[in-house]
C-alpha cells in the first residue's frame, strides 16, 4: 500500500486551532436556544444533616421563576441511579438526582430553580427555606473506618462499602505468609495521598432543548460519554412512562428498536465478555439492598415505554480529565425538569459548585509491605488500600473499578513471588470520587515510593534495586503476577536504563554536595511503570470479569457520493486533538489532504455506540485503530472500483492528493467524485470494530524528578524533570509532548498544592 | 450616564424590572462595531459580550477574576470581563478574541504563533491568554521569557503546563519581528 500523505508521525498543526483560536469554538455554554430557562441548584451548606422541612412557596412566586423542584418532586418523576458495576463484596447505595430526606456533603443538591435569567434564579434560591438537623460528620478515612462514626448510608456495613482481598502467587501452592516468613526482611510503610480535584477550565454544563411541537429532547452536554448520557438520561427520567408503559411498549416497536439497536449490537459483539461477569457481585448488592431489583425493572419498563429518546450532542469541551465521564445528578435533574415543563433548560455550573461536586479523586491510604532479601531481591508485596469515595458513588464508573485496576497494576514491572491486596472503600461526607487522569496511578506512586524506602533500608541505590528486580527483555514474554501478559513490544526497563543514562547520577551527587553548601537540599525521585493503553488482550478481564466489553471501539469511514471524506467516531475529544490525529490517520490511509477529512463526533444520531466514549487511554490506539482499519477498507473499495474503471490491476492503483490513478499516469486519474459518478453512483462506506492488534497494549515510562528545597525559605523548585516514555508509534509528537507536559504539571500541582 | 427605561420585549428584562432591578441602555464599541444593548444593571460585561452581543469566544472559567479566561481589552487594557458590569463599558472600546483576525480572516500573529507552537489543548482558556498576550505585545513587542511569564501569570490553564503557551508568545515575537 502506498502511503501517500505521510502525515502520521509528523507534528501536524492542529485542525481544532483553526476554529478555537479565532473564538469560533462551540462549548456547551455557548448554546442558547430561544426562550431557554436558566437552572440553578440549591445546595446543602452542611456536610451531614437530615432535612426536616423544605418550603419553596416564596421561591415559586418570585419574579421570573417558572418552576422549583424539590427532592420529593424529583422522586415523583425520576428513578434513582442504580448500581452499574456490581462486584463481589461491594455495596452501591441508590440515590436520586436531588436529595430529599438527608444531605451527605456540602454541595448536595436539594432543590432546582428555573427562571428567566440566572440572576433571578439565584435570587429565588435565597427564598427557599430548608430546616436541617445536623448529624455527626465523617471527614476522613480514619473516621470512615471507625465503627462508631455516624453512618452515611443506612443499608451499608458501617461506612465501609467494599472490602475485598485478592491474592496472587507466581507458582501454585505458594502462600503469601510463607514467602513473607522466609524473606530476610519485611519493610512496611503507610503512605497517604490527599484528595485532589480534576478542575477542568470549563465547568460542567447541560443545555436540554425540548421541541415544543413534538416534545423531542436534545441534550447538549460537556460529556466525555455521549451514548452513556443518552441511555442514562432516557432511563432515569422515564418514570412517567413507566406508569403508562405497557400500552406504549405494545405500540412502539419501531422507535424502540432504533434506540435499542446500538445496545443490542454491542451486547451481541461482547456476549462472551459480558457472560463472564461474576454473579457474586449481584449477590453482594442484593444482600445489602434488594430494592435495586425493583428499580431496575421499573427503569427497564420505563425505558421501553418511551415513544421517543433524546439525542445527545457534545461539541467543544473545555477539559475534563475524567470528571466529565460521570453522569451527573444535575444532568438528570435538568433533563427531567425540561421534559416536565416542555421547555428548554440551561445549566452551567459555576466554579464553586465544581469545586464542591465536579469530581474529586485520589484520596487513598496505602499500607505497603515488601518482603525482600538482603541482596535486594523482591519476594512479595502486600497492600492494604483504603479509598475515600466521598458520599455518592460516581456513575457509571465508581471508585470500585479503580481498586480493580490498582489490583492488577500494583506489582508494576517487577518480579514477585507473591502479591496480596486488600481493597476497602469508605463513604465520607465529601464530594464524589471520580476517574482522574489515570485513576489507578497511586499504585505507581506508592510502589515506587516504597521501593525507595526499601533501597534506603538495605543501603542500596534506588536505581540498583529497581534494575535488579525489573522484568527485562530476557524474561519476556511473560506475565504479570496478576495475569496480563508482558512482551518485548514494550520495555519499562529500557526506559529506566535510558533515564539513568540521561540523569548522570555522579553529577547529581556532586550537585547535591554543592547545594548543601548554600543550604539547599537536592533530592531525586524515580518512578517506573507500565500502564494499560489500553492493555494487552484479556487485560480488562483481569481487571474485572466482563469488562473486556468496555474496550472495543467501532468507527465508520465513508466517502460520500460527492467525493467528500467523512469519518465517524464515538470518541469524545476534550483537548486531546482527536480531529488532528484522526485526520492524519485517515488522510494517510485514503491518500487525501488532512483538510479534506471531516471527523464527526459528539452526535449520538450519527456516531457508533460506545459505553465509555473517551477515557482509559483508548483514543489513540483503539479509536485511532478502528478508524484506520475502517479507512483502509474504504480504500480497498476505492481501489477495486478504480481498477475496473481504469482497467488496471488493483496493485497498480495509487491515490495521491485525492487523485485515483494508475501508477505513473496521474494525469489520467479521477477524483473520488468522478470515480463514484462513473461507477456505481454510490459512495463508499466501511465500519470496523477494533480492540487492539493482539500484542503490546502497554505504555511504559520512567519519570525522574530532581527537587531543590531551599532550607531557609522552604521554596521548592524543580531543576530537572525527565520523562522517558515509550507509547509505541507516535501519531503527532507535538500533541504527545503536550499531553505528557500537561500531565506532569498537574502532578506537580497536586503534590505541592492540593488538599481538596 | 445611562437612563433607565421600561422594557417589554424580553421576559428576562420584564421579570428583572418586576423584581425591582434596573434595566439600562449601554452603548460601546466592540471589535470596531458601535453597539447598543439593553441589559440588567447587574449584568456582567462578560454576559453582555457573550449573550447580548453573541460573541461567545470570550469564556467564563470562574466568575471570580481568578482564571483569566474572560480577559478582554477595554480601551486597550486587559480587563476581567467577569468582574466588570456591562454598564461600565458605556462609551468604551472593547476588543475580544473575535476581533483579533483581520477583516479578510488573516490571523493575528499571536493566533498564528499559538497554532505553530501547539500552544493549547482544550483551548477553553485561550481567549484570555490571547488577549493578555496581545496587551503585552502592544506595550512591549520584544518581551523576555520572564516578562512573558509575569504577564501571563494572571491566566490559568489546566491542560498544558504553560510551556507551550509561553513558547507561543515567543513565536509571536518572531513573527512580528519578521513582519517589520
Amino acid at each position: 500500500m502506498t502511503n501517500t500523505s505521510g502525515l502520521v508521525g509528523q507534528s501536524v498543526k492542529r485542525i481544532e486551532d483553526e476554529r478555537l483560536l479565532i473564538g469560533n469554538g462551540r462549548y456547551v455554554a455557548d448554546i442558547d436556544p430561544p426562550g431557554v430557562l436558566h437552572a440553578v441548584f440549591l445546595r446543602s451548606p452542611l456536610a451531614h444533616a437530615t432535612i426536616t422541612s423544605i418550603d419553596v412557596a416564596a421561591a415559586r412566586r418570585a419574579p421570573g421563576v417558572v418552576a422549583v423542584f424539590t427532592g420529593a418532586d424529583m422522586e415523583e418523576i425520576t428513578h434513582p441511579f442504580p448500581p452499574f458495576a456490581m462486584l463481589p463484596d461491594l455495596y452501591t447505595p441508590l440515590y436520586h438526582c436531588l436529595s430529599t430526606a438527608r444531605v451527605r456533603f456540602v454541595g448536595d443538591p436539594v432543590a432546582l430553580v428555573l427562571a428567566e435569567s440566572r440572576h433571578l434564579a439565584e435570587d429565588a434560591l435565597e427564598l427557599i427555606d430548608v430546616d436541617y438537623e445536623s448529624l455527626d460528620t465523617v471527614a476522613s478515612i480514619a473516621e470512615g473506618l471507625s465503627p462508631t462514626a455516624a453512618q452515611i448510608w443506612e443499608k451499608a456495613n458501617g461506612n465501609v462499602l467494599y472490602d475485598h482481598v485478592d491474592t496472587f502467587t507466581a507458582e501454585q501452592g505458594q502462600s503469601v505468609d510463607a514467602v513473607f516468613a522466609a524473606a530476610d526482611r519485611v519493610i512496611t510503610e503507610r503512605l497517604t495521598c490527599p484528595r485532589q480535584s480534576n478542575q477542568p477550565m470549563e465547568t460542567r454544563g447541560s443545555v436540554v432543548e425540548v421541541d415544543p411541537a413534538t416534545g423531542h429532547v436534545t441534550i447538549h452536554n460537556a460529556t466525555q460519554s455521549t451514548h452513556m448520557l443518552r441511555w442514562t438520561g432516557a432511563a432515569l427520567t422515564g418514570k412517567r412512562s413507566t406508569r403508562s408503559a405497557l400500552k406504549v411498549i405494545a405500540t412502539n416497536k419501531q422507535r424502540r428498536s432504533a434506540f435499542l439497536k446500538g445496545a443490542k449490537d454491542f451486547v451481541s459483539a461482547n456476549g462472551d465478555s459480558l457472560k463472564a461477569q461474576d454473579n457474586n457481585g449481584m449477590r453482594s448488592q442484593i444482600k445489602a439492598d434488594k430494592s435495586f431489583l425493583k428499580h431496575a425493572n421499573l427503569i427497564g419498563i420505563g425505558l421501553l415505554g418511551q415513544d421517543d429518546y433524546p439525542d445527545v450532542f457534545a461539541q467543544d469541551i473545555g477539559g475534563g480529565f475524567g470528571s466529565k465521564g460521570s453522569i451527573a445528578r444535575e444532568d438528570i435533574a435538568v433533563i427531567a425538569a425540561a421534559k416536565e415543563l416542555g421547555r428548554s433548560v440551561k445549566w452551567i455550573e459555576d466554579r464553586v459548585e465544581n469545586l464542591m461536586d465536579g469530581g474529586q479523586a485520589r484520596e487513598e491510604d496505602l499500607t505497603v509491605s515488601i518482603a525482600v532479601d538482603h541482596d535486594g531481591t523482591f519476594r512479595g508485596m502486600k497492600v492494604d488500600l483504603v479509598l475515600d469515595q466521598g458520599a455518592y458513588p460516581g456513575f457509571p464508573v465508581g471508585a470500585a473499578l479503580t481498586t480493580r485496576i490498582m489490583k492488577v497494576m500494583f506489582p508494576g514491572s517487577y518480579r514477585w513471588e507473591v502479591f496480596e491486596m486488600r481493597s476497602r472503600i469508605v463513604a465520607t461526607n465529601k464530594g464524589k470520587y471520580v476517574a482522574y487522569r489515570g485513576p489507578w496511578a497511586n499504585e505507581t506512586w506508592a510502589r515506587e515510593r516504597m521501593i525507595d524506602i526499601v533501597a534506603r533500608a538495605l543501603k542500596m541505590s534506588p536505581t540498583e534495586i529497581r534494575l535488579k528486580n525489573m522484568i527485562g527483555d530476557e524474561q519476556m514474554p511473560t506475565a504479570m503476577i496478576t495475569g496480563p501478559s508482558i512482551d518485548e513490544t514494550m520495555s519499562t526497563k529500557k526506559t529506566l536504563e535510558r533515564a539513568i543514562q540521561l540523569l548522570d547520577l555522579d553529577q547529581f551527587e556532586r550537585d547535591r554536595e554543592s547545594a548543601r553548601a548554600t543550604n539547599h537540599y537536592l533530592g531525586l525521585g524515580i518512578a517506573s511503570y507500565h500502564e494499560a493503553a489500553p492493555g494487552p488482550p484479556g487485560y480488562w478481564e483481569f481487571v474485572n470479569p466482563g469488562n473486556d466489553a468496555l474496550l472495543a471501539e467501532e468507527a465508520q469511514a465513508t466517502v460520500e457520493a460527492d467525493g467528500s471524506v467523512v469519518v465517524y467516531t464515538s470518541q469524545m475529544p476534550h483537548g486531546q486533538s482527536h480531529e488532528t490525529t484522526y485526520g492524519q490517520i485517515v488522510a494517510d490511509e485514503l491518500g487525501v489532504a488532512i483538510e479534506d477529512v471531516k471527523l464527526v463526533f459528539g452526535d449520538t444520531r450519527r456516531t457508533p455506540f460506545s459505553l465509555l466514549g473517551t477515557g482509559g487511554s483508548r483514543g489513540g490506539p483503539i479509536g485511532g485503530g478502528a478508524l484506520k482499519y475502517a479507512s483502509r477498507a474504504v480504500r480497498e473499495q476505492i481501489v477495486d472500483a478504480a481498477s475496473k474503471l481504469l482497467e488496471a490491476d488493483a496493485a497498480d492503483i495509487e491515490i495521491v492528493a485525492g487523485n485515483v490513478h494508475v501508477a505513473g499516469v496521474p494525469s489520467r486519474g479521477v477524483s473520488f467524485a468522478e470515480l463514484i459518478a462513473q461507477t456505481s453512483g454510490d459512495g463508499f462506506e466501511a465500519t470496523k470494530s477494533y480492540r487492539g492488534k493482539g500484542d503490546g497494549g502497554w505504555s511504559v515510562a520512567t519519570h525522574a524528578c530532581i527537587v531543590d528545597v531551599d532550607l531557609d525559605t522552604g521554596k521548592v523548585t524543580f531543576p530537572r524533570y525527565l520523562v522517558v516514555e515509550d507509547c509505541g508509534p507516535i501519531i503527532n509528537p507535538a500533541i504527545v509532548d503536550g499531553q505528557v507536559r500537561g500531565g506532569v504539571a498537574q502532578g506537580i500541582g497536586a503534590v505541592l498544592y492540593e488538599r481538596a | 450616564m445611562t437612563d433607565t427605561r421600561t422594557v417589554t420585549s424580553s421576559p428576562r428584562l420584564v421579570a428583572e424590572a418586576a423584581a425591582g432591578g434596573s434595566v439600562v441602555d449601554v452603548s460601546f464599541t466592540i471589535n470596531g462595531i458601535a453597539t447598543s444593548v439593553t441589559v440588567e444593571a447587574r449584568r456582567t460585561l462578560s454576559d453582555v459580550i457573550r449573550e447580548d452581543c453573541g460573541l461567545t469566544g470570550t469564556h467564563l472559567g470562574c466568575e471570580h477574576g481568578v482564571c483569566g479566561a474572560c480577559t478582554v481589552l477595554v480601551d486597550g487594557q486587559p480587563s476581567r470581563s467577569c468582574l466588570m458590569l456591562g454598564v461600565q463599558a458605556q462609551g468604551r472600546e472593547i476588543t475580544t478574541i473575535e476581533g483579533l483576525a483581520g477583516p479578510d480572516g488573516e490571523l493575528h500573529p499571536i493566533q498564528q504563533a499559538m497554532m505553530d507552537a501547539h500552544g493549547f489543548q482544550c483551548a477553553f482558556c485561550s481567549p484570555g491568554f490571547l488577549m493578555s498576550a496581545v496587551a503585552l505585545l502592544d506595550e512591549n513587542p520584544d518581551p523576555t521569557n520572564a516578562e512573558i511569564r509575569e504577564e501571563l501569570s494572571g491566566n490559568l490553564c489546566r491542560c498544558t503546563g504553560y510551556q507551550s503557551i509561553v513558547a507561543g508568545v515567543e513565536r509571536a515575537v518572531e513573527i512580528i519581528k519578521g513582519q517589520q
